[in-house]
């Protein structure tokens, strides 16, 4: 198709705005789908996508649309919503030149608008501004019509309305599109230059690539070279899903689609690479990504020693198409061999954690999330930190710094006492606030981000009954008063339990920790003392006691079988714990080293 | 071959909060159609063997009627019984009087077992549950005459439940002198009254500390602690449940029982319906020969003796100690080897089950 009737577009908007909703009207709309094939929110198939409501991985649709009595190509490329998701989002964006960006009419500017809007501004893409649900009896578009042109500086009349679940104004923003958005750029005589924005591996293609190309024609069987590392394949097969596949011979400048080249090497292609034509290859590389940078770090160590070497390969997989996650091993006295991961954020890591024990079957006991510390020694160095216990010694550190970040935080007024004193506890400085509306504001905190990566969300939701939206922005490293605080089981120091925590909250937190432990570790045979230390001082002390009853003190009528169901369920219990030294360990222990809730 | 009989009567007059057996209201109609029902049920399955041991258990097998009760007889009527027979039948205090006594002897009834539970009035609401102390005395005496073999049980850790209420109890079911006193603590399980009520068990300790003080009370006056929750005068241990213990074949009839025939574990189904349109079984299962060799360790370990290990050698051609990981827990002080048997230590057997597990195969390697 000629490049004039092609547009790329992507849908971006806080969470739970509507986003996958309107995706699937749109694909109706065009007769992508009829309404009777369409399962709820097709574009989100892996079930824990489903499940949370969330798009982790993006997928493209190539959808027809006739416009004027002429035929358009529309290529919709779906992003994740969530903050911690950014840098699948900036990927998806890249091949794109416009996108919706929706409000909900009942919800108005959220955190997360707000970070896909500069996403997207970043990217230079147009934008069209769409105030979705207002089938709502609650919606207010007028009011949400009105944030928008004081936040974002735009038109009443740039200003769509619709409702992606009546499919009221979905055909106006279609023609809005077309009208709109900018056809692509590149030629296709030109030397070939692809842009690969996602890959998944099949285990009958090997892996598949998304692409858009900027420049030239791929055909098929044409020799590709991937100009990060020279590896050349020869094009298989090229498809587009419609959102059924749909098979084709070429792909030119403009154009999103798949290609196969039986690539069996998960390694030889990265996020970002720029594809080319091995016999005619083009000078340059594109852009391509700035990487992102992982913010969040946890060990995750397999139950069963014997399954490191499955760990490795579950999580040589989900890199394939998850550029962000890092990993590399680790050792632990305490939980042996197992990796340590870098995420972009607490929910990637959740996301991540669930794969692997949901599609690949390894059981992980996972430690708490830490973030990076710079550590300047006293001869000079500045090492990074990214777990407690490879922390160096008191004696040869000069400073330690942790990063902070700039929170929005979109609230109705009336919780500004509530968050601003949830802030205060975590150590946050306050910077300032924007009035939205007279009922809206955004509150910016400087917080350490440690102190995010634990309940932050969860307490954030609480303290508003769900109405305040977050998102942050990271601001650099920030000098700070820490020190490392070692949790003792049973006299014996367990590693993968300590934390990096502010010295004026270690006595608090010690306390916390410790009596938190008591609880999370179920009794066992004998007593467990719970100790809590900084350096050799002991700071907070408790104990879990020994178990005195577990017996079935009748056994009726010769109902043997129960008996043994049970028995069976208790040890099936126990094998979800972790074996460490002679304490059995579950998984919530190590989460309760973040505990910070302790009263006294 | 069986030796040993179990029948389920799940009738009752009356529903105690605690109770998650199978039971139901008397009603006059439906125990005419069970009764019917369980005679065909024992007629599928009986064998032609001498029986050591019949327990008819409930519910409530006092609360029929005494021509109910000549109907229930009249099913085992043909049982050929050893020179040693112990038939055990349940009774519900309310329910003594002397016509019912002569019944059961006349049928060949040589135990009983009466459901006492405690005789603190603090907890007969809790227990939807009342006796007299009096009246009890009374009774037990009228039961005496007729049967020198009684069984008495007692039920401990109620909610705000003291030692000093625990003692009350002991002393009055020491006063009694009978045979044999079997205990249990209360355990709040689901769908029951209190288990609907969410009512909060009492701590671990507590309940710890009155199981030490019933053993050391009941040992103190004579009664030899047999079996984890079982006490007996000497030569008064339960042949019946012993037959349980010792992983031996029974024949379980009657809505919910179980039973274990011909190398099948089974357990009825609890659906009055179901039984009566004669489906019986809820599920059955074929014991491996690997799986009746932890049977052997689950249930022999329920014993004080514990489990010979000629025996267990006898049975199954292999040395106990090749079989399982009782070296290392002998080692790590939750066994004993005790002049050839292999025991549970009296301090660890309240938490039985944490060295039960060690002997349970996993789910994925059963044959």
């Amino acid at each position: 198709m000629d490049k004039s009737h092609i547009r790329n577009f992507s849908i971006i908007a806080h969470i739970d705005h509507g986003k996958s909703t309107l995706a699937d009207r749109i694909l109706e709309y065009t007769g992508a789908v009829s309404e009777r094939e369409s399962k709820d929110q097709l574009l989100d198939s892996m079930d824990i996508e489903r499940e949370r409501g969330i798009t982790i991985k993006l997928n493209t649709a190539s959808l027809h649309y006739t416009y004027n009595g002429e035929d358009y190509n529309l290529n919709l490329i779906d992003t994740p919503g969530h903050v911690d998701f950014t840098y699948e989002v900036s990927r998806s964006l890249a091949a794109c030149e416009g996108a919706i960006l929706i409000v909900d009419a009942t919800q108005g500017i959220e955190a997360q608008t707000l970070a896909n809007m500069y996403l997207a501004m970043e990217n230079d893409l147009t934008i069209i501004p769409v105030i979705n649900k207002i089938d709502l009896p609650n919606a207010d578009p007028e009011k949400v019509k009105n944030e928008i042109i004081k936040v974002f500086g735009y038109k009443e009349e740039d200003i769509l309305l619709v409702s992606a679940k009546t499919g009221e104004g979905v055909k106006e923003l279609l023609d809005h599109i077309v009208e709109v958005v900018p056809s692509p750029k590149g030629n296709k005589e030109e030397k070939l230059q692809m842009l690969v924005f996602d890959s998944i591996f099949d285990s009958y293609r090997g892996v598949v690539v998304s692409v858009r190309v900027v420049n030239g024609t791929v055909r098929i069987g044409d020799t590709i070279e991937m100009m990060s590392n020279g590896k050349t394949y020869d094009v298989v097969e090229i498809t587009r899903n419609t959102p059924k596949e749909e098979k084709l011979k070429e792909l030119a400048a403009g154009e999103v689609g798949f290609i196969s080249a039986a690539i069996k090497d998960i390694s030889d292609i990265s996020v970002g690479d720029t594809i080319t034509n091995y016999k005619d290859p083009a000078s340059s590389k594109l852009p391509g990504y700035k990487p992102m940078k992982s913010m969040v770090f946890c060990g995750l160590f397999p139950i069963e020693s014997n399954k490191f070497e499955d760990l490795r390969e579950a999580l040589q997989k989900l890199k394939l198409n998850d550029a962000s996650l890092e990993f590399s091993p680790e050792t632990s006295t305490a939980l042996g061999f197992g990796f340590r991961c870098g995420f972009l954020g607490l929910l990637h890591m959740d996301v991540i954690k669930e794969r692997i024990t949901r599609e690949f079957n390894i059981d992980i006991i996972t430690t708490a999330p830490s973030v990076i510390y710079e550590v300047v020694m006293t001869n000079g160095d500045l090492l990074y930190i990214d777990a407690p216990s490879k922390m160096p010694e008191v004696t040869k550190i000069k400073e330690i710094r942790e990063p902070f970040i700039k929170t929005n935080i979109f609230t109705p007024s009336e919780y500004i006492g509530p968050i601003m004193e949830l802030c205060q506890e975590k150590r946050g400085n306050y910077v300032n606030m924007e009035y939205i509306d007279e009922s809206r504001v955004n509150i910016h905190y400087e917080i350490p981000l440690s102190e995010v990566v634990y309940d932050f969300f969860d307490k954030l939701k609480s303290f508003t009954k769900g109405y305040a939206s977050f998102d942050y922005e990271l601001i650099g490293y920030l000098p700070s008063n820490l020190v490392k605080m070692d949790i003792l089981l049973n006299g014996e120091i367990i590693d993968a339990l300590s934390i990096i925590v502010h010295k004026d909250f270690a006595y608090h937190r010690g306390k916390s920790v410790v009596e938190h432990l008591k609880d999370a570790i179920p009794r066992q045979l004998f007593e467990v003392p719970i100790q809590a230390a900084i350096g050799h001082k002991i700071i907070a002390r408790s104990t879990v006691k020994a178990l005195r009853k577990d017996v079935l003190a009748k056994c009726y009528g010769g109902d043997v079988t129960r008996k043994r169901k049970l028995l069976e369920k208790q040890k099936e219990g126990k094998k979800k714990m972790k074996q460490i030294g002679s304490v059995e360990l579950p998984q919530e222990a190590f989460m309760s080293v973040l505990s910070d809730d302790y009263d006294e | 071959m069986y030796k040993s009989i179990y029948i389920h009567i799940p009738f009752c007059h009356n529903i105690c909060s605690y109770c998650d057996f199978c039971k139901m209201f008397y009603n006059k109609n439906l125990v005419d159609k069970y009764l019917k029902e369980l005679k065909n049920e024992y007629e599928s399955l009986k064998e032609d063997n001498v029986i050591d041991t019949i327990y008819i258990g409930g519910g409530t097998p006092s609360s029929l009627s005494m021509d109910e009760l000549d109907k229930l007889f009249e099913i085992i009527k043909d049982v050929k019984l050893s020179s040693n027979y112990e038939f055990t039948f349940e009774i519900n205090p309310e329910d003594i009087d002397e016509e019912l006594l002569i019944k059961l002897k006349d049928n060949r009834v040589n135990r009983i077992s009466i459901g006492i539970e405690t005789i603190n009035e603090k907890f007969y609401k809790f227990l939807n549950r009342y006796n007299n102390k009096d009246i009890l005395k009374e009774k037990i005496k009228l039961c005496k005459k007729y049967f020198s073999n009684i069984n008495i049980d007692l039920m401990y850790a109620f909610p705000k439940e003291t030692i000093d209420d625990l003692k009350n109890d002991l002393d009055f079911f020491k006063s009694l002198d009978v045979e044999h006193i079997s205990t249990y603590s209360l355990i709040i399980e689901d769908n029951t009254v209190i288990g609907n009520k969410n009512t909060l068990p009492i701590a671990e300790e507590l309940d710890r500390k009155m199981y030490d003080y019933i053993i050391k009370y009941l040992e103190k006056i004579g009664y030899k602690h047999y079996e984890i929750s079982n006490f007996s005068k000497e030569g008064y241990e339960s042949i019946h449940n012993l037959t349980y213990w010792n992983n031996e074949h029974y024949l379980g009839i009657g809505l919910g029982a179980s039973g274990y025939i011909n190398n099948y574990r089974y357990t009825n189904t609890r659906s009055i319906n179901k039984y009566l349109d004669g489906n019986y079984i809820y599920e059955k299962e074929k014991v491996s020969t690997r799986q009746k060799e932890e049977y052997e360790l689950i249930l022999g370990l329920r014993k004080i003796n514990g489990v010979n290990k000629k025996d267990f050698f006898n049975k199954y051609g292999k040395q106990i100690e090749d079989e399982f990981d009782i070296i290392n827990l002998i080692g790590k002080k939750l066994l004993e080897d005790n002049l050839g048997y292999i025991r549970i230590p009296k301090d660890k057997l309240y938490i039985e089950n944490q060295i039960l597990i060690n002997f349970i195969g996993d789910i994925d390697e059963k044959d």
